[in-house]
């Protein structure tokens, strides 16, 4: 009962408070990939962390919890007769069929959301072939706003407008084409989609329901980067600056404002992209930390009640 | 399904250039598409952009004059509209390379971006 219980626990605390520690990591200048990573694993971590809570709670020898506690044994004992087993079995059944449930929902609307999106990508690839001449992989719009886009798929399309080429200068344009080019790469529109099934299956927990919105800024930051890569910053961050001055009418304003400022700021002074190797590091040390970090919280919250409960 | 796409563009770059509705004769005799067409495959195809509503025709004499039904700038400014009205959208399939970002979006950046610097990025 009491691992079961500090797991979920644990699990809980991460998702309520890794979304505020990766925004302020971002923020504070710090790899937008390796937050992803962290991100998506802490999701997977608290996911895993919940399931062995219920499996715990259902199983009747609990079972890996004893050898570990091998030291606290008496007090272990104690805590754990303390509670009738009737609660455990009650509380493990509800929790199963929540999970059973939950995870029904994730997959469901991960599917129902996947066929929406081949449709509806079907219809505007059907649209931007006729409308658009095609340069290489790029689909050129004759149209006078600077904008580029990059649409999923495989092969995934990169459009771009007239406006774009005639108003920003040629490393400006290479800027926004590496940009898009590395959104598609780096699958990105997967990892946002991967983000919104997330929110829409878990929405109560900030980890899940903020998911789409921090995914999609981190993965812009990440494109921002591949393209300082190529074409240095000053192009990416004078482009950046011209194209969303445009952008959609009405909110050009609430662009100016909001996630743009986290763009260009880090643009103006950020730390250069590390470097492929050391950037595979990272994301790997994140996301062992994630995937422990439920673990070892459960661990401290266990540890936190025996002492509570069994004053020595 | 890849190439009936491919010719409905190399279709549609023919009526825009030409400026004057053209049979589906002359519009073969305009393809350059490196092999022959049929004539039906190219009938059809202006059919088929016909139902979608990319060009209207005329009935002169036995056979149909065909013509864009809209000029390429605007058929290019009609997809921006759509394209930017659905950025934020959840299951927009586009990333935009200038997002507006929703308010919901980008929440939880803005509350950890310090004011003083919030302030002079603007």
């Amino acid at each position: 009962m009491t691992v079961a219980v500090s797991l979920l626990i644990g699990a809980a605390l991460m998702s309520w408070l890794a979304p505020t520690v990766l925004a302020r990591r971002v923020v504070n200048g710090g790899d937008p990939l390796v937050a992803i990573v962290a991100w998506l694993t802490s999701a997977a971590a608290v996911a895993l962390a919940a399931l062995g809570g219920v499996v715990l709670l259902l199983l009747p020898n609990h079972g890996f919890g004893e050898p570990l506690l091998a030291a606290l044994d008496n007090c272990w004992s104690s805590v754990q007769h303390g509670t009738p087993p009737s609660v455990e079995a009650v509380s493990g059944v509800v929790g199963a069929l929540l999970l059973l449930g939950l995870s029904a929902r994730l997959v469901v609307g991960a599917v129902g959301s996947a066929r929406r999106r081949a449709r509806r990508r079907a219809d505007q690839l059907a649209v931007l072939r006729i409308a658009a001449r095609r340069d290489g992989e790029t689909l050129w719009l004759e149209h006078g706003e600077p904008l580029a886009f990059s649409l999923t798929g495989r092969p995934g399309v990169i459009v771009a407008t007239d406006g774009l080429a005639k108003q920003l200068t040629a490393p400006q344009v290479d800027a926004v084409l590496a940009h898009e080019r590395a959104h598609l790469t780096g699958r990105h529109h997967l990892i946002v989609a991967i983000g919104e099934a997330m929110a829409g299956a878990f929405p109560f927990l900030p980890l899940f329901k903020l998911a789409p919105g921090m995914l999609r800024e981190l993965v812009e930051l990440v494109a921002d980067a591949a393209a300082v890569r190529e074409c240095g910053a000053d192009a990416v961050r004078s482009a950046l600056l011209k194209v969303s001055r445009h952008g959609a009418p009405g909110t050009a304003l609430a662009m100016s404002g909001t996630s743009m400022d986290v763009r260009v700021e880090r643009l103006l002074d950020g730390p250069a992209p590390a470097s492929r190797r050391r950037q595979l590091f990272s994301c790997g040390l994140a996301g062992l930390t994630a995937m422990a970090l439920p673990v070892l919280v459960a661990a401290g919250a266990m540890f936190a009640v025996v002492t509570v409960a069994c004053p020595a | 399904m890849h190439g009936l796409g491919e010719l409905e563009a190399a279709v549609m770059n023919v009526l825009w250039q030409e400026q004057q509705p053209l049979k589906v004769r002359e519009v073969l005799d305009l393809l350059e598409t490196g092999k022959k067409l049929a004539y039906t495959t190219v009938m059809t195809v202006l059919d088929n952009l016909h139902r979608k509503g990319w060009v209207t025709r005329e009935l002169e004499g036995k056979a149909y004059r065909y013509e864009p039904a809209l000029s390429r700038a605007e058929a290019a400014a009609r997809t921006v509209r759509d394209v930017l009205a659905s950025s934020g959208d959840p299951e927009a399939v586009l990333m935009h390379f200038a997002q507006s970002a929703t308010e919901r979006e980008s929440e939880l950046l803005r509350q950890a971006l310090p004011r003083k610097k919030r302030s002079s990025a603007s």
